[in-house]
């Protein structure tokens, strides 16, 4: 592949890099998973860059092939299979009211989010990123409708989990 | 407040921070690894299914005139052993046929479940080639045992002097042997696809789970 085409990849890889890492850190719960997972974006990324057309705004695209990546083309290495280092995932609280229960329950909702299972999580994601239901069902291939549903059952199920 | 609101503000406002950024330098590198996706090991098994039948088929057929001349016997004339192996040679160009333009369909940019199904079809097309190749292995053994039994003049002769209840248990003996060997292969094969699409079986289920 030509110099330009990876040079304007790269480019807005680096730009964008921040959607690869949020969709690690919702998939992995170690560094060296994220890594690897970001690897592996990476290359599905690169491969499908060719056909990428401007039509679609390149973020929108990331998200498409990031959570594909990480739902189906993934194959889990062995360091990240059993290590549950949720603690690892750090989640900084930068809001200058610095709340302690409010971090607390923080760290609670990520747990419970890393306890979902992975469609549910892609859900989650693509709220988190505030896509509404019509891009959610698009980027799933579920009706908007269904989407609207599972998502209600996932508000629930993260309220049980925190509520047991 | 909603959980999930509270998550979302906080979401959105720290994200930039948490992970330390890649600066061009260090993607450069990664555009050479190689990917080691489900479907790039699904290709490799299937190009070794393909490979390891064609070789398993091909290797007697041409290393021993014996083999030849036995299955010429076997068949009662060239022309049937011609078209047998024409058949065969044919199959295996059909399936690789749809092998390359199942895996061509395969598009990272699908949406998911798309994405899913492309993948599970291209996964049912090496299962027919897997269970083509099974029941041609378990019929040409059936095959061979009549032949070697009824046309054989030694085992015949050999045969001919059993009794019933030992020409049962003879024959009883071969057909679990050949039915252990095509059980232990489709055993093989369910652990290896198992195991490597056992994620996205469970993934693509829960999807289609929504639509009921």
């Amino acid at each position: 592949m030509d110099k330009e085409l990876e040079h304007s990849f790269v480019e807005l890889l680096e730009k964008h890099q921040n959607i690869v890492h949020k969709v690690c850190r919702l998939y992995t719960n170690n560094k060296d998973a994220h890594n690897d997972l970001f690897q592996e974006i990476t290359i599905q990324l690169w491969k499908a860059y060719p056909k990428f057309r401007g039509d679609a705004k390149f973020s929108t695209w990331m998200y498409r092939v990031g959570l594909n990546t990480a739902i189906t083309l993934y194959r889990k290495s062995k360091r990240s299979i059993k290590t549950q280092e949720f603690e690892t995932v750090s989640f900084k609280i930068k809001s200058e009211d610095y709340d302690d229960t409010e971090e607390q329950q923080l760290k609670l909702l990520y747990k419970a989010v890393h306890q979902l299972n992975d469609i549910e999580k892609a859900l989650v994601f693509l709220y988190l990123e505030d896509k509404n239901y019509s891009e959610i069902s698009e980027t799933l291939g579920i009706s908007e409708v269904n989407a609207r549903v599972k998502m209600n059952r996932v508000k629930k199920k993260i309220k049980t989990i925190l509520n047991p | 407040m909603d959980e999930l609101e509270l998550l979302k503000k906080d979401w959105q406002s720290n994200t930039a921070q948490d992970e330390p950024r890649l600066s061009s330098k260090d993607i450069y590198p990664m555009l050479l690894k190689k990917s080691s996706s489900i479907v790039k090991t699904l290709f490799y098994i299937s190009v070794a299914e393909l490979l390891f039948w064609v070789i398993i088929n091909s290797i007697p057929y041409f290393s021993s005139e014996q083999y030849r001349l036995d299955l010429e016997a076997m068949y009662g004339n060239d022309s049937i052993l011609l078209g047998v192996t024409i058949f065969s040679y044919a199959v295996v160009l059909a399936f690789v046929y749809l092998l390359y333009k199942s895996y061509k369909s395969i598009s990272v940019t699908d949406n998911a479940k798309r994405l899913m199904e492309s993948i599970l079809k291209t996964r049912k097309i090496i299962k027919y080639y897997v269970i083509y190749n099974l029941v041609m292995a378990f019929l040409s053994m059936a095959f061979g045992l009549y032949y070697m039994i009824y046309e054989n003049p030694e085992i015949s002769q050999q045969f001919a002097k059993f009794s019933n209840k030992q020409m049962f248990f003879a024959m009883a003996l071969m057909l679990l042997a050949t039915a252990a060997f095509v059980l232990v292969f489709w055993i093989f094969y369910r652990i290896i696809y198992g195991i490597l699409l056992r994620r996205l079986n469970r993934n693509y289920k829960e999807l289609k789970k929504l639509e009921v």
